[in-house]
């Protein structure tokens, strides 16, 4: 069996994984959970390079999904985008065992895929995120190749997923990157990673830093976002099975049951001593090894020791990035799926077929409520119409002003999307600057808002009655509510343009101009300008393809190379 | 016979009863959801 064929065969599993994970999720319509938000025909807006002034956490990856979407309608992108993140992990995972057998390249590619990290991160929704998880292999293995010719263009090429996931996708692969070129002995590797990721973080890096609010970053919300524990062996062991994800309610259910837990880690800890003892010869072994180490740490920090964390928020609150301590254990992820694979490996030359068989299904096994869009909680729905005419009558005004969104909340339980929770969808909905609470509740506790306009505009917002008269010197044309609809209102001289049973929108007549809290424009578009060029120059002359290129990226291991193994 | 009938009958009728029972009974439930909820979730 040839190289691409075993990428082809590991594709194609990943395939029915991800088939499998979605299920219902790929009828028609979208899937809303938490963080994912996705909208029938979104355009290019100022929100979606970050320019309005808020936390630009979704540059570049709604420029992504609403260039794709300009080709293929938007549900089809959501489901093309989910279905690639478990193609590549699976593919990607599995190019890191040097085997030329396949069952032992589908048990790491398979465990990388379909563990408790992907199913909960999944249904918070953070499909960006996942995005950047699924080709930390393909970076971790081009990060020790940096002084080889080419090196530079296959790093920027591995990095491109994270790239498009954005913010918290390229922050935890850069981490691994940056240490797996630093340990595996290459100074300048480091170098070309830090620059690399420099250069493709610019799309959100400007406005992020030339927003008028500044890095956001709140100290209080150490102990909400800490990893916690949803198994019996704590948040540390949980968060070594790769699992302890801070949302309670994005935990598979079924998941952390003693006795499945419990064999579970005799596969991680037993995928952890093959990876020390079968892997040395592997020349981003250490560097792997090292940076699942340093995630493990990273991530436990909020649950171990939340004052330092707090500390060193309150230095610079850039560091609130490490906040969300569960997202850092992916590089623990690819030592877990690269050891599982190694040991299957050594099975399968010792004959022991169903051990190496074991090793591929034990995650699958281990965890069947990922199956079925996460037993039901993935479910594909469609918007009401009372949505589509919201946004005829908004789209089709040619007044200027801005929309507020009321009730003034960020998060969302409609009956439509079965009650599952999901950010306000209204500000990729409406092509207009779109004003909606971006502070964050979890339980009892409210982390404050970030956008400048929400802060000004929250204390008549939360009373549900803002004065119309307020709200129009305020820039604000439109007020439309789509929760409660039956008991919150503009106060004042207001038109009711559409009610429907979900949605209802207000018209204040004679908006101001809004205040300019804006990012300036050119340095934005230089940085988009620059991460371009990077991609471009990365990619290899015609004949070949970014695919082919990410996925000949991995050289098979020798024959002999297992003699060179201690 | 005439008994097998009977009882034949008599499943089918009381077996239609149960499922247009549980039928109404699902029909009349309303949707979990009663509220808006608007937390990012609990620990």
């Amino acid at each position: 069996m040839g190289e691409r064929t075993r990428h082809l065969v590991a594709a194609l599993t990943g395939l029915g994984l991800g088939l499998a994970a979605l299920g219902p999720g790929l009828a028609p319509g979208f899937v809303l959970s938490y963080d994912m938000v996705f909208v029938p025909d979104p355009a290019f807006t100022s929100m979606t390079f970050g320019l309005t002034g808020v936390v630009p956490r979704h540059v570049p990856s709604d420029a992504f999904v609403t260039a794709l979407a300009a080709a293929v309608p938007a549900d089809i992108v959501q489901k093309l985008v989910l279905l690639a993140i478990f193609v590549m992990a699976c593919t990607s995972a599995a190019s890191l065992v040097p085997s030329r057998r396949l069952l032992p390249r589908l048990a790491a590619g398979v465990c990388y895929a379909w563990n408790p990290f992907v199913a909960e991160r999944l249904l918070l929704g953070q499909w960006a995120l996942l995005l950047g998880y699924a080709a930390l292999p393909w970076v971790v293995a081009a990060a020790a190749r940096t002084d080889e010719p080419g090196g530079t263009r296959r790093l920027t090429r591995t990095l491109l997923p994270a790239a498009i996931g954005g913010f918290a996708a390229l922050t935890v692969t850069a981490i691994a990157a940056l240490t797996v070129a630093l340990v595996s002995g290459r100074p300048r590797g480091g170098l070309r990673v830090a620059g690399v990721v420099g250069a493709l973080s610019l799309p959100w890096l400007v406005p992020g830093v030339s927003r008028a609010g500044g890095v956001p970053g709140e100290g209080t919300a150490v102990g909400l976002f800490a990893a916690r524990a949803d198994t019996p062996f704590g948040a540390a062991g949980s968060l070594l099975l790769l699992g302890g994800v801070w949302n309670g309610e994005t935990v598979p259910s079924g998941y952390g049951a003693p006795v499945t837990a419990a064999i579970w880690l005799i596969v991680v800890v037993g995928a952890l001593v093959a990876y020390g003892k079968w892997g040395r010869g592997l020349p981003w072994w250490r560097g792997a090894a090292v940076a699942g180490i340093a995630g493990f740490a990273i991530a436990g920090l909020g649950a171990v020791a939340a004052p330092v964390l707090e500390g060193a928020i309150g230095l610079w609150g850039g560091f609130a990035v490490v906040r969300d301590g569960q997202q850092y254990v992916a590089p623990l992820a690819v030592v877990v799926a690269a050891g599982l694979g190694l040991a299957a490996d050594r099975a399968a030359e010792a004959r022991w077929p169903g051990v190496a068989a074991g090793a591929m299904a034990a995650p699958v096994l281990l965890l069947p409520t990922l199956a079925w869009g996460a037993a039901g909680e993935l479910r594909a729905v469609r918007y009401p119409d009372d949505w589509a005419r919201a946004r005829q009558i908004i789209n089709g005004d040619p007044e200027q002003g801005d929309v507020l969104v009321l009730p003034w909340a960020s998060y969302r339980s409609y009956p439509w999307n079965h009650g599952r929770r999901v950010l306000d969808p209204l500000p990729r909905y409406l092509h207009r600057r779109v004003i909606v609470d971006d502070a964050v509740t979890v339980g009892e506790t409210t982390v404050p808002p970030e956008d400048p306009r929400s802060v000004r505009l929250a204390p008549a917002a939360k009373t549900g009655a803002p004065p119309a008269a307020m709200l129009r010197a305020e820039g604000i044309r439109y007020v439309v509510v789509d929760a409660d609809t039956g008991s919150i209102r503009p106060e004042g001289e207001v038109a009711e343009m559409l009610r429907g049973p979900d949605l209802v929108v207000y018209r204040i007549g004679g908006a101001a101009s809004a205040a300019g809290d804006g990012v300036p424009v050119a340095p934005v578009v230089v940085g988009w300008g620059i991460a371009s060029l990077l991609v471009f120059w990365s990619i290899p002359a015609p004949g070949t393809t970014l695919s082919l290129s990410l996925l000949g990226s991995i050289k098979p291991r020798r024959p002999d190379d297992r003699r060179r193994t201690p | 016979m005439r008994i097998a009938i009977a009882a034949l009958v008599g499943a089918l009728l009381a077996t239609g009863a149960s499922f247009g029972a549980v039928q109404l009974a699902n029909a009349s439930q309303k949707d979990p959801v009663i509220k808006p909820l608007y937390n990012y979730g609990s620990r």
